[in-house]
C-alpha cells in the first residue's frame, strides 16, 4: 500500500504543479505576446480622448509595472481568490462566469453521457465484428465525424431540424425572456433547447472514444489467453465479457479524461451557432469586447477543471489495474 | 507492380539522378527498399485509396483554379444572396461574390495551412520528445511537466486566446499560432517510442563502441521514429486545417487572404442557416469534410501499415 500511497502523491504533486505552470502561461499569454492588451482596449477615436484612455488603461491592467512584479502581484491575487473584474460588466469576474457556467456544464455533462455510452457500445461492437462490414461502417461513421467542423455539424442538423424541419427552437437555453425555475414545464423547455446542441456534440465528439474502445479491444483480442478462453470452450459473449473488456479498459479511461477537454472546445462552438449562453459563447464575447480578465478567468478554470480529470481518471486507473506504476 | 512503385523500386536512380546527384541517389535507392511492399499494402486499403484520390483531387484544384473559376476574384454582382443557379452553381453570397469563387479561391490557403502548420508541430514536437527521452532525467521533468499543461488548456481556449491577443492576423500569424500548440501530443508519442528504442541492444552495441550521443540519435533513434511521425503528420495537417477553419468562423482567421473558414463566418454572419442560400453554408463545409476526411483515411491507413502490430489482425 506504501507504494500505492507514492504514486497517488506524485500525481497529486504533479496536478498542483500543473495548476502552477496554468497559472503562468496564463500571465504570460496576456504580457508578452506581440499585441498591446492596453491599446486593443481602447477605441480607435480621434485625437487626444484615446490618447487619456490608453494611459487610463495601462494603469487600470497593472501595465506599468515591471514584469515580474506583475508576476508576483498576479498569483498573490491568484491564490487570494482576487480573479480581477471584467472591464466590460464592471463586475467581479467570478460573477460574470457565474451565470453561465451551469450551462454548459449541463451541456457537457449531458452530451459526455451521450458520447461515451454510445461510443463505448459502438467501438466494442466494431471490435467483436473487426473486419467485416459492421466494423467498416462504425469506424467510417466515427471517422466521419471527426473530420466534421463541430460548429458546421451544428449549423447543418440546425437547418435541417429547426428551418426545414421546424422541430426544435434555433436558439438560447431557454425561451426568450423566461428563467430557469424548478417546474416540469420549465425543464421540459431546457431540454427542449438543448435537444439540438447535446446531438451536435455528443455524436461530434464519438470518433475519439469508438476508435480506442476498438482498438484496445483488438489489441487484446490478439492475446494468447484470449485463444485459450475459446480453447476452454467459453461462448463469444463470455470471452468478451470476462476476458477482453476489463484488459482494454485502461486506454479507455485515459481517453475520457483526455476527450473533456476536447468536448470542451466542441462546446464553445455549439454554444456560439446556437446562442447558448454559456462559457464558450461568453467567451467569444469577451474576445470580441477585448474583456481579457474574463478570458483569463476562462482559460484558468478550463485547464484547472482538465488537469483534475487527469488526476480523477490517473486515481480511477492505480484502483483498476495494480500493474499501473508511475512513468 | 505499377509505375508508381517501379519509379521508386529500381527507377530511382534514373528519375531522380539529375536532381539530386549520383551518391545521393544511391542511398536514397537504398532508403527505398522496401518501399514498394510499403505502396503495396497502403494501396490495399479502401481507406487509403479513398484518401489518397481525395487529397490528389484537391490538390489539383489548388494548382488548376485559376483555369476553372467562372468568376474574378473580385467580381462582385448586385444579386446578393441568391440562391444556386446555372450562373452561380453555389449561390452568392452578401455583397454578390460567387460562392464557388471563394471556395475555389479558398483552398489553397487552407491546404497551406495544414502542411505549413504540420511542419511546425511535427519539428517542435520531434525535438522535443528526442530530447526528453533520450536524455531524461531533469530536462524529461521540465518538459513533460510543461506538455501537460499543453494538453490541459483545452485546445481551442488556447488557440482562441492567443489569437485575439494578435490585433491584425495574416495567414502566418495563424499558421504559427496552430502550429505552436499542436505539438503536444507528438512530443508525448515520440518520447514514449524514444523510451523503448533506448532499451534496445543495438542503441547499447553503438554506445559500447563509443558512438556520440549526437551520433546514436541521428543514425539509430530518429529513423526508427520517423515512421511513427509521418503517419502522425499526416493527422496533424487534419487538425490543423479544422484548426482553421473553426478560428475564421470565430472571427479569428487570418484577414488577408480567403479560405474555407472565411466562407463559413461570412455565411453564417449573413444568416444563410436561416434564409439561404443553404449551399453557401453547405459547400465550403463538405469541403472542409472532405479534405480532413481524406488526411484522415491516409494517416489512418498508414499506421495500419507502418506499425507492424496491427497488420497480423
Amino acid at each position: 500500500m506504501a507504494s500505492l500511497r507514492k504514486v497517488l502523491g506524485k500525481r497529486i504533486f504533479n496536478a498542483f504543479l500543473a495548476i502552477l505552470l496554468i497559472m503562468l502561461i496564463n500571465f504570460l499569454l496576456f504580457r508578452l505576446l506581440p499585441g498591446d492588451p492596453a491599446r486593443l482596449m481602447t477605441p480607435r477615436l480621434p485625437g487626444d480622448a484615446a490618447d487619456a484612455m490608453y494611459e487610463r488603461n495601462v494603469e487600470l491592467m497593472g501595465l506599468d509595472e515591471s514584469i515580474p512584479v506583475q508576476l508576483y502581484k498576479y498569483f498573490i491575487s491568484t491564490f487570494m481568490l482576487d480573479w480581477g473584474e471584467s472591464y466590460r460588466h464592471e463586475l467581479p469576474v467570478t460573477e460574470v462566469v457565474a451565470n453561465s457556467i451551469l450551462w454548459t456544464v449541463l451541456l457537457l455533462g449531458a452530451s459526455s453521457i451521450v458520447t461515451f455510452v454510445v461510443g463505448i457500445i459502438l467501438g466494442k461492437l466494431a471490435a467483436a465484428r473487426r473486419g467485416k462490414p459492421t466494423d467498416i461502417a462504425i469506424t467510417g461513421f466515427g471517422l466521419f465525424f471527426y473530420g466534421m467542423p463541430i460548429f458546421w455539424f451544428a449549423i447543418v442538423l440546425m437547418i435541417v431540424f429547426a428551418v426545414w424541419v421546424d422541430v426544435f427552437p434555433v436558439s438560447g437555453y431557454m425561451d426568450h425572456g423566461r428563467s430557469p425555475e424548478f417546474t416540469l414545464d420549465a425543464i421540459g423547455n431546457i431540454l427542449w433547447h438543448m435537444a439540438l446542441p447535446v446531438a451536435t456534440l455528443g455524436i461530434g465528439s464519438l470518433a475519439g472514444i469508438i476508435l480506442i474502445q476498438r482498438n484496445s479491444l483488438v489489441d487484446v483480442l490478439t492475446e494468447d489467453y484470449i485463444v485459450t478462453a475459446y480453447a476452454k470452450g467459453l461462448s463469444e459473449k463470455q470471452v468478451m465479457k470476462k476476458h477482453a473488456t476489463p484488459n482494454a479498459r485502461l486506454p479507455v479511461v485515459t481517453t475520457i479524461a483526455m476527450d473533456i477537454a476536447f468536448i470542451l472546445g466542441g462546446a464553445f462552438q455549439v454554444e456560439y451557432v446556437f446562442t447558448y449562453k454559456g462559457i464558450g459563447w461568453m467567451t467569444i464575447d469577451a474576445i470580441g469586447n477585448y474583456d481579457f480578465p474574463v478570458l483569463q478567468f476562462i482559460v484558468l478554470i478550463g485547464g484547472v477543471a482538465v488537469v483534475i480529470a487527469n488526476l480523477v481518471a490517473d486515481i480511477v486507473l492505480v484502483m483498476l489495474d495494480p500493474r499501473v506504476t508511475i512513468t | 507492380m505499377t509505375n508508381f512503385q517501379r519509379l521508386f523500386d529500381r527507377g530511382s536512380r534514373r528519375v531522380l539522378g539529375p536532381i539530386v546527384g549520383p551518391v545521393w541517389t544511391d542511398k536514397i535507392s537504398l532508403s527505398m527498399k522496401g518501399f514498394g511492399k510499403t505502396t503495396d499494402l497502403f494501396i490495399a486499403t479502401w481507406m487509403g485509396r479513398v484518401g489518397l484520390a481525395i487529397i490528389v483531387f484537391f490538390m489539383a484544384l489548388v494548382v488548376y483554379a485559376d483555369l476553372f473559376v467562372p468568376y474574378d476574384r473580385n467580381f462582385s454582382s448586385t444579386e446578393i444572396l441568391e440562391d444556386p443557379s446555372w450562373e452561380h452553381p453555389f449561390g452568392t453570397d452578401s455583397i454578390g461574390r460567387d460562392v464557388l469563387t471563394r471556395t475555389m479561391h479558398g483552398t489553397k490557403a487552407s491546404l497551406t495551412v495544414g502542411f505549413v502548420a504540420m511542419a511546425i508541430s511535427m519539428g517542435i514536437g520531434t525535438g522535443v520528445g528526442l530530447i526528453s527521452g533520450y536524455w531524461g532525467g531533469w530536462r524529461d521533468e521540465v518538459i513533460m511537466r510543461f506538455n501537460d499543461v499543453f494538453l490541459s488548456i483545452p485546445w481551442l481556449v488556447l488557440m482562441l486566446v492567443i489569437a485575439a491577443v494578435f490585433e491584425s492576423r495574416t495567414l502566418l500569424t495563424v499558421i504559427i499560432i496552430i502550429g505552436a500548440t499542436g505539438w503536444s501530443w507528438t512530443a508525448r508519442i515520440v518520447r514514449s517510442q524514444v523510451l523503448s528504442l533506448k532499451t534496445r541492444q543495438f542503441i547499447e552495441r553503438a554506445k559500447a563502441i563509443g558512438a556520440g550521443d549526437m551520433h546514436i540519435l541521428k543514425k539509430h533513434v530518429f529513423p526508427n521514429v520517423v515512421p511513427l511521425v509521418f503517419a502522425n503528420a499526416i493527422l496533424t495537417i487534419a487538425i490543423a486545417i479544422l484548426s482553421e477553419s473553426t478560428l475564421s468562423f470565430l472571427h479569428l482567421g487570418p484577414q488577408d487572404v480567403e479560405t474555407w473558414g472565411r466562407v463559413l463566418e461570412d455565411a453564417y454572419v449573413a444568416s444563410a442557416a436561416m434564409a439561404g442560400p443553404y449551399t453557401f453554408i453547405i459547400m465550403p463545409g463538405l469541403c472542409i469534410v472532405a479534405v480532413v476526411l481524406g488526411f484522415t483515411f491516409v494517416g489512418y491507413a498508414m499506421d495500419e501499415v507502418l506499425n507492424p502490430k496491427l497488420r497480423r489482425r
